[in-house]
């Protein structure tokens, strides 16, 4: 086997292992590779800027499972620190039954380090099924939808969901979205009909698929993957907001040293091909 | 080294490596991984299902609060069962037609609102695109790549004149968006296995905060 077959060929056991070895040594020694945030990042994040403390809530659908906490969760986490350390009123549903499961994991963790009160600065509406039913119907009447909250609590007994009726009453609806159902029902069902502001954090497969509603203004702005939340994390820690942790962030170097290793194999590849066809 | 008490993150770690293991071949942990995730997977489902579909919304609207009107989705739902009795399942095709025209009705609409009428709007040069240069450029060219790769997918004419160039102008932007798409991939597929990466060195070893 000549030096030209040799690297078109190298063996998957050693592209893997290469590739596990670029991701855990940067994960337990950092290098701090800067992360610059994007224009769509930066967007969202501005987006959530401009609202008035205590005004109308965001409503933010956890639209994923387990399968996409690395990228979505973090996602999840730096949001709800954002709102609270804004004193922005939170709503979270879920459209994905297992997403019910991942909100009730992080409010467990995040309203109780900025002192947040259930029912009065979030409220937890839990999953429902019928996705596209259950946008279309929050537009007309959400106590429809959502007589109750994840507890069972009437949602006209809690005092931040009392006053609410329909979209007109939010300010925000950000989905974290893992596929369908997703940002795309909260477009075709919501925002097209009803009009209000609707942002998404998606996983990187999808997010090639979001600029064109981006660049339409359909989406006011967009968290894409893993680096999508470490940009947003670092959005919040250069304005000096508390992060309860800065999950994809610390991934980053990780992620850039596992990218130039693909890229590094996918261009020796390719020589090694090269260089086999012009032998032939 | 900090390792973790917690049984439940051992047997998530252990799971992790017997699933990683099929990276060098296939081998009896990774099939008793794959299989018990299956079954679990399918168990978890039919329960999740149950608890947060059919008995909010069937169970207690029909049987609890007596709301009769229920009795036709029911009917509809059963109706889907006649699938496996050979003698009865052309029945399957109400529901389905039902399903269908429902879905139909709503989503036709809001994908042309969404997906036609918007974007084609979003591809529009109005005044505010060129308030800033750099904005102005990016319009453009999203105008012109729309319109080549539209007349690629044209096949109604020859493609020769004045066609075949900007059906070729339309196959580059389209192998664009194929590379973004696939970078993305790519960048998902590393951020998953990072993820996992963190939860056995963190949380199951304790390497990492």
């Amino acid at each position: 086997m000549n030096f030209a077959e040799r690297i078109a060929k190298i063996p998957r056991q050693i592209i893997y292992t290469i590739i596990a070895l670029a991701i855990i040594i940067p994960l337990i020694i950092p290098i701090g590779m800067p992360i610059n945030v994007m224009p769509q990042t930066q967007k969202l994040f501005n987006a959530i800027e401009s609202l008035p403390p205590d005004g109308k809530p965001i409503l933010i659908s956890c639209d994923f499972d387990p399968q996409s906490m690395p990228e979505l969760y973090p996602m999840l986490e730096a949001l709800l620190n954002h709102c609270f350390n804004r004193n922005l009123r939170v709503l979270i549903l879920a459209l994905w039954p297992q997403g019910a499961g991942m909100a009730e994991m992080v409010l467990k963790k995040v309203p109780v380090v900025y002192n947040k009160n259930y029912g009065k600065d979030y409220v937890f509406l839990g999953y429902k099924a019928g996705a596209a039913a259950v946008v279309l119907g929050m537009g007309d009447n959400f106590k429809n939808v959502f007589p109750a909250d994840y507890y069972n609590n009437p949602l006209d007994a809690l005092p931040l969901t009392a006053q609410i009726k329909n979209y007109n009453d939010i300010s925000l609806v950000i989905s974290l979205s893992a596929g369908d159902p997703g940002y795309r029902t909260w477009l075709l069902y919501g925002q097209s009909k009803f009009g209000f502001k609707l942002g998404a954090g998606v996983t990187a497969v999808s997010a090639a698929d979001t600029y064109p509603y981006l660049n339409s203004g359909q989406l006011t702005g967009v968290f894409a993957g893993m680096k999508g939340a470490a940009e947003y994390e670092t959005a919040l820690y250069k304005k000096g907001y508390k992060l309860t942790s800065r999950t994809a962030t610390k991934a980053m170097d990780a992620q850039s040293l596992g990218h130039f290793f693909i890229m590094l194999f996918i261009i020796i590849g390719n020589v090694g091909y090269f260089f086999m066809r012009r032998k032939k | 080294m900090n390792l973790s008490h917690d049984i439940l993150v051992w047997i998530s770690s252990l799971l992790t490596l017997c699933i990683f293991s099929f990276i060098f071949k296939d081998n009896p942990f990774y099939r008793f991984a794959e299989h018990l995730f299956v079954g679990t997977s399918a168990g978890y489902f039919i329960a999740l299902q149950y608890h947060n579909v059919i008995y909010p919304n069937l169970i207690v609207p029909l049987f609890k609060e007596g709301q009769l009107l229920y009795v036709i989705p029911l009917f509809l739902g059963i109706l889907y069962i006649t699938r496996f009795i050979p003698q009865l399942s052309w029945l399957v095709r109400i529901p389905i037609a039902f399903l269908l025209g429902w879905g139909s009705g709503v989503a036709i609409p809001a994908a042309l609102q969404t997906d036609v009428i918007k974007q084609i709007q979003g591809t529009m040069l109005v005044r505010e695109n060129f308030i800033r240069w750099d904005n102005g450029l990016w319009s453009i060219i999203i105008l012109i790549g729309v319109v080549a790769t539209l007349i690629f997918f044209f096949f109604s004419k020859e493609r020769k004149g004045i066609i075949k160039p900007i059906a070729n102008l339309g196959i580059i932007f389209i192998m664009l968006g194929f590379g973004a798409s696939f970078g993305y991939t790519v960048m998902a597929r590393i951020s998953l296995l990072i993820g996992r990466f963190q939860f056995l060195l963190g949380d199951w070893l304790g390497l990492i905060k």
